[in-house]
């Protein structure tokens, strides 16, 4: 009797519980979104037992954050990529061609 | 033309007579010191969403060109950066789009690109769990101490050129760009879910490679 009760909650549980491929799914969708509340609890029970999604959530944080780092220091002008000086008087050639075909 | 562009022209390239006239509080362009002033900051804005330093030069170059085609539509209201930025997006963005279109008429590529058979189980009793070795290694992308602010930048840029270009472009436009999931479908052509399914596998990717370049 107690066997059967279990196998059928193991069976009611695997029905609900997702694996890490939807589990990391969730992960980054909830960046954006509101999880539903099914999708909220899969992905808190699926966290809860699951050490690498743990991991991989906490990673994509420090991604993001990374990221925004990254965003941030480019639109301030301390990113280190120049014009090469052959690119550069080659775009000024073309430039002033335009400007002195007028 | 599409409908999309149409009404980008419109805005962008509205017909002013007096444009060019430097009258008071407006800004007037000087396009002999383009390269000059604004090569490198239109360089950086561009290599940093496109990856590769010959495109990034074509599109420079590009910009100043329709610029200087344009320069009678120029309002005068928003600085000459400003203005040249806004033609520079338009142009990465045709460039995606391109990306994306040609990519798409390889559709196993594509596939490809968006399956997650490399980093889950396909099969057996823990189908859909991490492979080994695929899934995360340690708690903290961070290693030990703060890393130099160039060496981190250099690292993001690394693993955003070694995405396939369709995931990239996706992931650049929202992630970098911050432009709203609407925005991205409709200029990529893709559906939303199409979009998160993308943004997932970007992720998945950029995480395996940062992982993998600051623990090394």
């Amino acid at each position: 009797m107690m066997r059967k009760i279990g196998h059928n909650m193991m069976v009611f549980m695997s029905k609900r519980m997702i694996a890490c491929d939807e589990a990391s799914f969730l992960v980054s969708y909830r960046s954006e979104h509101r999880l539903g509340f099914k999708q909220w609890w899969q992905l808190k029970m699926h966290l809860l037992t699951c050490h690498l999604c743990r991991k991989y959530a906490h990673q994509i944080k420090e991604m993001n954050l990374s990221v925004d780092k990254y965003r941030e220091s480019c639109s301030h002008d301390t990113c280190s990529h120049h014009l090469s000086d052959e690119a550069s008087s080659k775009i000024q050639h073309a430039l002033d061609s335009e400007l002195h075909a007028k | 033309m599409n409908s999309t562009r149409f009404f980008y022209l419109v805005s962008v390239l509205r017909f002013d007579s007096n444009s060019c006239m430097p009258e008071e509080g407006k800004h007037i362009l000087e396009p002999q010191h383009w390269v000059e002033r604004y090569g490198d900051y239109l360089y950086n804005y561009a290599i940093v969403r496109v990856n590769d330093s010959e495109k990034a030069e074509d599109l420079v170059q590009e910009t100043f060109l329709s610029a200087f085609k344009a320069k009678d539509n120029f309002l005068g209201k928003s600085s000459e950066r400003t203005w040249l930025i806004s033609i520079l997006k338009r142009k990465i963005i045709d460039t995606y789009r391109k990306q994306y279109s040609s990519k798409e008429s390889s559709m196993a590529d594509y596939e490809q690109d968006i399956s997650d058979g490399d980093f889950y189980r396909s099969e057996g009793p823990f189908k859909g769990h991490w492979l080994e070795g695929k899934g995360p290694h340690s708690h903290s992308l961070m290693p030990e101490g703060e890393l130099e602010q160039k060496e981190l930048m250099d690292i993001i840029q690394l693993c955003i050129s070694m995405l396939p270009p369709n995931l990239a472009s996706a992931f650049v436009m929202k992630m970098i760009d911050e432009a709203e999931s609407d925005e991205v479908c409709k200029e990529l052509g893709i559906t939303a879910s199409n979009l998160w399914v993308m943004l997932h596998r970007a992720r998945l990717k950029m995480r395996q490679c940062l992982e993998s370049k600051w623990l090394k």
